[in-house]
């Protein structure tokens, strides 16, 4: 018994030491001179400790990628991670034992830790630098600027790692098998969801299950949905609070959700099954034989909970989740992405930050896969995979980006009245009664 | 590691030394200092005497004391204070946060659950502990049983509830059904249930969960107190012609009262505490939520410093009572 344990602990943590693959300087595709000014600095003795929300593998792969770095500068880079990182970094913060760098999921909670002045605004070189090296990159200077204590606007943080959420996950073998068609609209994608029902089969499979966050997928729905319907402009409205939760507009958002998660003939175990399914398990209907249902809509992250073995790209495949083309809104995407912010600086940190903005920590990150970059200077042929490819494109292609609305808004709603409200709709209360109660909540934050 | 288990040994070693160093020392210091044998006179003496006996115990109690005061009593205060400001803890607001949450439609569902928390899982958890304790007493394979029933009480309240979820693990009809309960109600000709999103009910499916936990505890305390219970009372009751009933109601009960008290307030202050289950089944999700939950919602996902001061005081509030009957039963005991 004691020697199985160990073996396989020993299996483990080999496994776990190949997952991350990390270059050696100089070889090949990768912007090696990114790293020429830090060779300059000489930073040893420093220490600059980061937090974020990155478990295994992707502690390995950051770690990977800050170890040229520390190679370069002799500084000693100490990345912590965290599962329930929001809520320690709002006691570590507020008690006063800030790490160097805090690395947000959710740039509203930045926000609000930004208010108080609990972060260091970045240099104005930062700045420009996303400015120049993103695509849109006046959206991502915008994510990462909040208000300080005095209502100030300053930059405070730059996007590292990026998810794409408007996607739809389907199997091309079932869809092949039956004769469907990859859709190019809302329409069509309605009308094939009803074809589905038609023959007999299940189109959708939705989870929202996620224990303490239980209620976050539908939050994307709706903010897809929104986009789908509104302009840009109302969707920046509805985040900031410029307009009512209940909204007719937010509303008609909602009930456009409902018609996919409130239909028993459209999910998999039907409309009751939304709420308690856990996200993770919700995709396996699409490996089930026969499928138990045929489409997903989740972000670009869903495969790390796929069947092992599962081959994006041939087992499994994604569409962009299209827009109505009767409302002519373009193509829009939403995305999220965690946000690299700096509690508490010395010149060690100051110089990470600026190294996190070169190509060179991109690319290390997408050799490993599970990453997306709006930086431009990377070399894409480094993407593990066509499908990451792929996703940059759908990113660097639309008309519109929108941050997940959730993570904008403040953290009472965004995670919290907003999950809640969704499971109740799918429980059964109505649109209006659940965008009622959202909104108080929100004039009663 | 190697590192971290030296580093960990220098510290407990330190902290040791540094005490017994603390005491000897001042103890030693006060010998020495406030010693009478120099003193002349009887009188002089004694009060000098006196006045050393007096400071002695304050040397041993002194540090517990102070880390009291730091950790419990300051804490509280700094609750109290922290309840009567805004979101940022800047801005006095005065009892806002209190009539916002007595006005707060999820407040009063949490005060309820915990209410409907606070009846049924001590009853039943005492309830059954009694039972089983006193039913496996003279079984042959009574330990056995019991040792069935206290093994829960080793799982921790997040491995319970994961366990549990699998019992009322829901999938729509048709599809195989993980979770034993619906697996039985299929088949018995029913439809599957989403038993934890069932409104009102499913409280009482996540207090199964602690009852589960808590009658292991329960019965080995009461099983102790039982085998306490002389012999010759209960000869004297069979002799008389008492029946399993009177003697178990009339006989062993009204003898070991005193420990159930003790096993039910226990279990009851635990349950004033309950965050664990609710978190990891529901997170209050389909009218579960409970006090302790709700002011982690407040606290730590809103960010609302004030209001989550606010709640944490009326729990406090609402396990006082308990406390203070604990308290007075245990010194009723000791006289």
């Amino acid at each position: 018994m004691k020697k199985t344990l160990v073996v396989a602990m020993t299996a483990a943590f080999a496994a776990g030491v190949a997952a991350e693959e990390n270059p050696t300087r100089g070889a090949a595709g990768f912007h090696w001179d990114s790293l020429d000014k830090f060779d300059d600095m000489d930073l040893s003795g420093q220490t600059v400790t980061v937090a974020g929300p990155w478990l295994a593998p992707e502690n390995a792969i950051f770690n990977a990628i800050v170890s040229h770095f520390e190679a370069a500068t002799g500084a000693d880079v100490q990345y912590s991670g965290s599962d329930s990182f929001e809520q320690q970094i709002r006691i570590d913060l507020q008690a006063g034992s800030p790490p160097n760098l805090a690395i947000f999921p959710q740039p509203g909670l930045a926000a609000d830790m930004a208010s108080q002045n609990l972060l260091v605004p970045l240099s104005s070189d930062l700045r420009s630098d996303v400015l120049n090296n993103y695509a849109a990159g006046q959206s991502w200077v915008d994510l990462g600027t909040y208000a300080d204590a005095s209502g100030k606007d300053n930059f405070y943080g730059v996007f590292f790692r990026v998810d794409l959420k408007s996607l739809v996950w389907y199997s091309p073998d079932n869809f092949a098998d039956y004769g469907y068609e990859v859709p190019e609209t809302m329409e069509e994608l309605i009308a094939l969801s009803d074809k589905m029902v038609a023959d007999g089969q299940t189109p959708w499979c939705i989870g929202l299950g996620s224990g303490a966050a239980t209620g976050w997928p539908a939050t994307d729905w709706v903010e897809d949905m929104m986009l789908r319907l509104n302009t840009p402009a109302v969707y920046d409205q509805w985040v900031s609070h410029e307009i009512p939760f209940n909204d007719p507009r937010v509303v008609e958002a909602i009930e456009l959700f409902g018609q996919f998660a409130k239909n028993d003939d459209y999910v998999q175990g039907g409309a009751q099954a939304v709420g308690t399914t856990d996200f993770r398990e919700s995709p396996n209907g699409l490996f089930d034989i026969p499928p138990g249902c045929f489409m997903h809509r989740q972000a670009s992250f869903i495969p790390a909970f796929f069947p092992e073995g599962t081959v994006v790209g041939e087992d499994v495949d994604f569409f962009y989740l299209p827009a109505f083309e009767s409302k002519n809104l373009g193509n829009p995407v939403l995305g999220a992405g965690t946000v690299v912010t700096m509690p508490k600086e010395n010149p060690a940190a100051r110089a990470l930050m600026e190294y996190l903005t070169t190509p060179l920590a991109h690319e290390i990150w997408m050799i490993n896969g599970g990453f997306l970059t709006p930086h431009t200077g990377v070399n894409n042929d480094l993407f593990a995979n066509d499908t990451l490819r792929r996703q940059a494109e759908i990113l660097q292609n639309a008309d519109t980006f929108r941050f997940d609305g959730s993570d904008l808004m403040p953290g009472g709603i965004g995670a919290g009245a907003f999950w809640t409200g969704m499971v109740d709709y799918v429980s059964g209360d109505s649109a209006e009664d659940v965008a009622d109660s959202i909104e108080q909540a929100w004039e009663n934050l | 590691m190697a590192q971290q288990i030296i580093t960990a040994v220098i510290a407990i070693a330190l902290a040791i030394g540094l005490s017994a160093l603390f005491f000897l020392g001042s103890n030693y210091l006060l010998d020495r200092f406030l010693s009478s044998d120099s003193l002349s006179g009887d009188a002089a003496r004694m009060k000098r005497d006196n006045l050393r006996e007096s400071i002695r115990p304050w040397i041993f109690v002194g540090p517990a004391v102070v880390l009291l005061l730091v950790y419990l009593v300051y804490p509280v205060f700094a609750s109290l204070w922290y309840s009567l400001l805004d979101r940022n803890a800047n801005e006095f607001v005065g009892l806002a946060n209190y009539a916002w949450a007595f006005q707060n439609p999820n407040f009063l569902v949490a005060v309820r659950n915990n209410v409907l928390w606070l009846i049924f899982v001590p009853t039943l958890a005492t309830g059954f502990g009694l039972l089983i304790a006193y039913m496996t007493d003279r079984l042959w394979w009574g330990k056995l049983a019991r040792t069935l029933v206290f093994l829960p009480m080793a799982i921790s309240f997040v491995g319970a509830s994961v366990i549990w979820k699998f019992i009322y693990d829901y999938r729509g009809s048709g599809e195989e059904q993980i979770g034993l309960l619906n697996a039985l109600v299929v088949a018995l000709g029913g439809e599957p249930v989403t038993w934890i999103a069932v409104p009102f009910w499913n409280n009482f499916l996540l207090m199964v969960i602690l009852v589960w936990i808590q009658t292991g505890f329960a019965m080995v305390i009461l099983g102790a107190a039982i085998r306490g219970v002389p012999e010759d009372t209960l000869e004297a009751a069979i002799i008389e012609g008492a029946n399993q009933f009177s003697i178990f109601f009339k006989i062993v009960i009204p003898q070991i009262f005193g420990t159930v008290v003790v096993v039910w307030t226990t279990i009851t202050i635990l349950v004033l505490k309950i965050f664990d289950i609710v978190f990891a089944m529901t997170n209050g999700q389909w009218d579960t939520n409970v006090l302790a939950n709700f002011m982690y919602d407040q606290l730590f996902r809103a960010g609302d410093i004030g209001k989550g001061s606010a709640i944490a005081i009326v729990i406090m509030i609402a396990v006082t009572p308990v406390m203070l009957y604990n308290i007075r039963r245990a010194r009723a005991d000791e006289q």
